[in-house]
């Protein structure tokens, strides 16, 4: 029976990990991500999990790509500085089809920016942080209850389709409490691995189901031959530089999430229908911008709100349906413009006229100080 | 309308821990609270801020920071200069802590100006629970929350080591508020 609790969305994260039944947590502090590895360090080995801190970002991720391996629910939590450092086994989880978790609570960037700031400029880093092309997942919480929902999601997902997926939290959910449902700890759904069908002597680690382009996974120390080859590799797991080796794996890297978009992919609409305005916005900065369309709408205003809820891949046909009525689109983001671009790229061929509301803040802007922000981008309703 | 309260003061001042056992109360007491959280990053002295907006029942739940403070809270007079557009013109309540600020930064009526930090380290003993014996004075003045759902919250909340003191300074504090200051019932 889920039970209700008050709880900071960095707690929720790290309790919806335990209902997963994650076994390992490896990290490296960093404001706003440090509570939440505090929070796993005194819980989780009730539950006889492992928590350890490694001397930096770079071998935390890696440990828990090892950890996956060898059959463990594993995760990390950053932010900016740290998952830049990781950038490099974000692509290297993807190569090998690691299912790890990696939450990336957003602060003020660039750089080491402002600690305890706020931000929303790890969009596109996210999308592509690590080099070469392959797919990745990612959600992004408005609410201490998303936060939990959406780990438990990206527990799912990443081992529905041995991806790396990450939460993009961000600084103000990350210390925001709020009342939250939870569950005790395994109870949550998530999906087990796909099991070898093949017998030790005859399995290949990287050999894709045809339906979802997964490989069954086998664990280290079951009797199988399992290589975890970051080069161009077969389905054996043997390195190959031929064309169509090359070739089929990169495609089905990609594929495989495609495929599964519609489980993925979501997004919530708000007073869409004939609504002239569009607003469109995600995380924290939502919840101040839905209050503002809730203000202007008060006054009379035709304004609705798109939110993204997997922001990779991200719900186009839910954004398209939103903005259906629209004639104008007002991306809001705490950047200065990066999913702007992608609504862009996906509402730009439909005449819609698209505008910008960067807010450069280290601090969530209320929905009034974000009109303000508005009025400064010269962003006019009417 | 929900009712906005912001509690603000320096670093080291407990801020956080007392917007947290206030929320955590008022979720005990039913209520739909969303209670954020804003500091620099020095551990002693720079900036930290508690906002809970406090529902009846969970619907509108969008906002997360105060914007109009029904309630408001100073602990240091930087950040009620910093945060005095956050509270209403017309507040239900200001409660100031007079060892730290001289006079309030806007005309505000419902003023409770007291020496907060000095009373907790006369009364109780230690400066450092001055966070909650201003819980004790808030919890009589608004009625908000009872004082049996206050230190069961502390008890549950706090770490054992701290639990007797500061149920000590939560009833010094609701104690010479029942002395001293008038009253004034707030409702959700």
């Amino acid at each position: 029976m889920p039970r209700v609790e008050f709880l900071t969305g960095n707690q929720a994260m790290a309790e919806a990990a335990i209902a997963s039944g994650l076994r390992v947590f490896v990290g490296y502090p960093i404001t706003p991500a440090s509570d939440l590895f505090e929070y796993l360090s005194d819980k989780l080995p009730r539950y006889g999990g492992i928590v350890f801190q490694a001397e930096d970002e770079i071998a935390a991720i890696n440990a828990i790509i090892g950890a996956t391996y060898s059959g463990a629910k594993a995760m990390t939590a950053t932010s900016g500085p740290g998952f830049s450092l990781m950038a490099e086994s974000i692509g290297f989880a993807a190569m090998v089809e690691a299912p790890i978790v990696v939450i990336n609570n957003m602060r003020a960037g660039p750089s080491t920016g402002i600690a305890t700031g706020t931000g929303q400029g790890d969009i596109m880093q996210t999308r592509w942080s690590s080099h070469g092309h392959y797919g990745i997942v990612a959600f992004a919480p408005w609410s201490v209850q998303e936060s939990y929902d959406m780990v438990i999601k990206a527990f799912d997902t990443a081992w529905r389709l041995r991806v790396p997926v990450i939460v993009l939290g961000d600084a103000v959910i990350a210390h925001t409490r709020e009342p939250v449902e939870i569950h005790e700890p395994g109870e949550a759904s998530v999906y087990e691995r796909k099991k070898p069908r093949d017998p030790p002597g005859r399995f290949k680690p990287f050999k894709p189901d045809r339906e979802d382009l997964v490989p069954p996974m086998a664990f280290y120390g079951e009797g199988y031959a399992v290589l975890a080859e970051s080069l161009s590799h077969d389905e054996r797991g043997y390195y190959s530089t031929r064309q169509e080796v090359y070739e089929s794996l990169v495609k089905r890297l990609v594929e495989k999430i495609e495929r599964s978009r519609d489980r993925i992919a979501s997004s919530d609409a708000y007073y869409t229908t004939s609504s002239r305005v569009l607003v469109v916005a995600f995380g924290s900065l939502a919840r101040s911008a839905l209050a503002l369309v809730r203000m202007l709408r008060k006054s009379g205003v035709k304004i609705g709100m798109w939110r993204p809820k997997s922001i990779w891949p991200l719900d186009e046909d839910g954004l398209v349906r939103a903005a259906e009525d629209a004639e104008k689109i007002i991306v809001m983001e705490m950047n200065l413009g990066q999913l702007y671009l992608e609504v862009s790229r996906i509402l730009g061929p439909r005449g819609k006229t698209i505008e910008l509301v960067p807010v450069i803040s280290p601090q969530l802007p209320s929905h009034e100080e974000l009109l303000s922000f508005m009025y400064k981008a010269g962003v006019k309703i009417g | 309308m929900p009712l906005e309260i912001i509690i603000a003061g320096r670093g080291g001042q407990g801020i956080l821990l007392a917007g947290y056992l206030l929320g955590r109360a008022l979720v005990e007491k039913g209520y739909y609270v969303v209670n954020s959280e804003m500091y620099s990053a020095e551990t002693r002295g720079g900036f930290s801020r508690s906002d809970l907006i406090v529902f009846k029942t969970r619907e509108e739940t969008d906002i997360i920071k105060v914007s109009r403070a029904d309630i408001a809270v100073f602990m240091y007079h930087e950040q009620m200069y910093s945060y005095a557009d956050y509270v209403k013109q017309e507040p239900k309540l200001v409660i100031l802590d007079s060892t730290y600020i001289e006079k309030p930064a806007r005309n505000w009526p419902n003023i409770v100006k007291i020496p907060i930090t000095e009373l907790a380290r006369d009364l109780v003993g230690t400066s450092r629970v001055a966070n909650v014996f201003m819980l004790g004075v808030l919890g009589y003045t608004t009625g908000l929350v009872d004082s049996d759902t206050m230190e069961r919250t502390i008890l549950s909340k706090v770490s054992p080591k701290w639990r007797e003191i500061n149920i000590k300074a939560f009833r010094r504090g609701y104690e010479y508020a029942e002395k001293n200051i008038r009253r004034v019932y707030i409702e959700v």
